[in-house]
């Protein structure tokens, strides 16, 4: 489509390939979407069950969003999202309505655990591959420490705004501005740094 | 519910709606808040522009998660559930019911939305019926009335709907919903700026396309109000929020 060669890193070479399965499951090939399954489900997994940690829970919200998956791949556009992305959106939708649909949510300790002051050094920077990764934990890591942490808990824990002012112990307007401004300083930077 | 937040009040010199997109794409908002916005997404191409910004812009810290293979039984699982083919609107092998514009044969707009063979032909008859707001019943309006054309998730429209504030209607272009199939009803529902959906209850349009809204919940039913209408199990939503695809989603304005 667009002459510009889209070379997203985060999203490797398989992009083009992805997108190509996708269009594939889109008419119902049922090879490709297993395929496009094989390559992607542990990664969607992973996402999943970092936000919901209960492992059954997690499976059943993987079950449903690769059936989302199938039905929607005609959906997908990609001058609009890669195809992780696109999936990996459906996933964390999926995962976090099943979060907010569970009774109470204090009863997990990993969260209950976590100090976003003591967080210290972002775990993200070892483990990062694409350079999009690498400039994305980078923004990241020029926050304030507090603030990161609080970024990184809303989105890889799907915590809310509340929860997480009562966790810190501040004023959910304070928290807010937190993560607000924090990510529009990501956003200058990771735009400052693409000129 | 909530109000719109003060300026002050952590919109870090953002409008509600970038904040709105910025915090959905983030997953900081609670359940309803969360769904209401889901529905602007479906409903509101410039907000699902912001959201879809904010979302590439994060998207790449996810490689900071690590994969996790899931069982080996999950596909055979996903495999199964799938097996059943997606019911194709009849359309597909009915030239016949071809006008003008062929956006009712577009498979994967239904596909998208989810629907069932006899939902999709139901709209359908309505669409054939009356493809022309124009064309919708005018009630005899005291006052002003308002109207909304509903468009699904791509931005073309399926149902234009008029809402009569002396009667309490709303009446949409005539559906004859025969049979909506599998268990399963239309919702129409009502969201006013970022407040959770409200709902206005299931939709009976088979008898004449004229839906009477309860009088205590008229009050949202105001220009700028956004109409939304999902499927739902018969009964109408058990949660008091949408929980089944919403097909379609429009804004109403004083006519």
């Amino acid at each position: 489509m667009t002459a510009q060669p889209d070379h997203a890193p985060g999203a490797s070479a398989g992009a083009a390939e992805l997108a190509k399965l996708l269009q594939r499951v889109a008419e119902g090939d049922t090879a490709a979407f297993k395929q496009f399954y094989g390559r992607t489900s542990a990664k969607l997994f992973g996402l999943i069950l970092r936000i919901l940690i209960e492992r059954q829970e997690a499976e059943d919200v993987l079950q449903e969003v690769y059936v989302t998956v199938w039905r929607k791949a005609a959906t997908f556009d990609p001058a609009r999202a890669s195809p992780i992305t696109w999936a990996a959106t459906i996933a964390r939708n999926r995962a976090i309505d099943r979060l907010r649909a569970r009774p109470v949510r204090a009863q997990v300790p990993v969260e209950a655990a976590h100090d976003l002051a003591d967080e210290g050094p972002p775990p993200d920077a070892g483990l990062v591959a694409s350079q999009d990764a690498r400039r994305v934990a980078q923004a990241l890591s020029l926050l304030e420490p507090r603030h990161a942490a609080a970024i990184r808990a809303c989105y890889f824990e799907g915590v809310t705004y509340d929860e997480l002012a009562e966790r810190e112990r501040v004023p959910v307007g304070t928290l807010k501005s937190w993560v607000r401004r924090g990510l529009i300083r990501m956003r200058s930077q990771l735009e400052g740094g693409e000129a | 519910m909530s109000d719109i937040p003060a300026p002050d009040n952590g919109l870090a010199g953002m409008s509600a709606d970038e904040a709105l997109a910025m915090d959905y794409a983030l997953g900081a908002l609670d359940r309803a808040q969360h769904k209401a916005a889901a529905l602007r997404v479906v409903g509101d191409p410039d907000f699902r522009a912001r959201v879809e910004q904010w979302q590439s812009l994060l998207a790449p810290l996810d490689e900071a998660t690590a994969p996790v293979s899931p069982p080996e039984n999950l596909w055979a699982a996903i495999a199964a559930e799938t097996a059943t083919p997606v019911p194709r609107p009849t359309v597909e092998t009915a030239p016949m019911v071809a006008p003008s514009r062929g956006w009712w044969h577009n498979l994967s707009l239904w596909r998208a939305l989810g629907l069932g063979a006899p939902v999709a032909a139901a709209l359908m008859v309505a669409l054939l019926a009356a493809p022309q707001p124009a064309a919708l019943p005018t009630a005899p309006a005291a006052g002003p009335q308002l109207r909304a054309t509903l468009a699904g998730s791509d931005g073309k429209p399926l149902l234009a709907a008029a809402f009569d504030p002396a009667s309490g209607e709303v009446r949409f272009a005539p559906v004859a919903q025969s049979d909506a199939g599998a268990g399963k009803v239309p919702e129409l529902w009502v969201i006013e700026g970022s407040n959770p959906p409200r709902s206005l209850g299931v939709i009976d349009i088979a008898s004449g396309g004229a839906h009477s809204i309860p009088r205590d919940r008229l009050a949202g039913l105001k220009a700028g109000s956004i109409l939304a209408i999902s499927i739902e199990p018969v009964g109408g939503s058990p949660t008091g929020t949408p929980t089944g695809p919403v097909i379609a989603t429009g804004a109403l304005s004083a006519t």
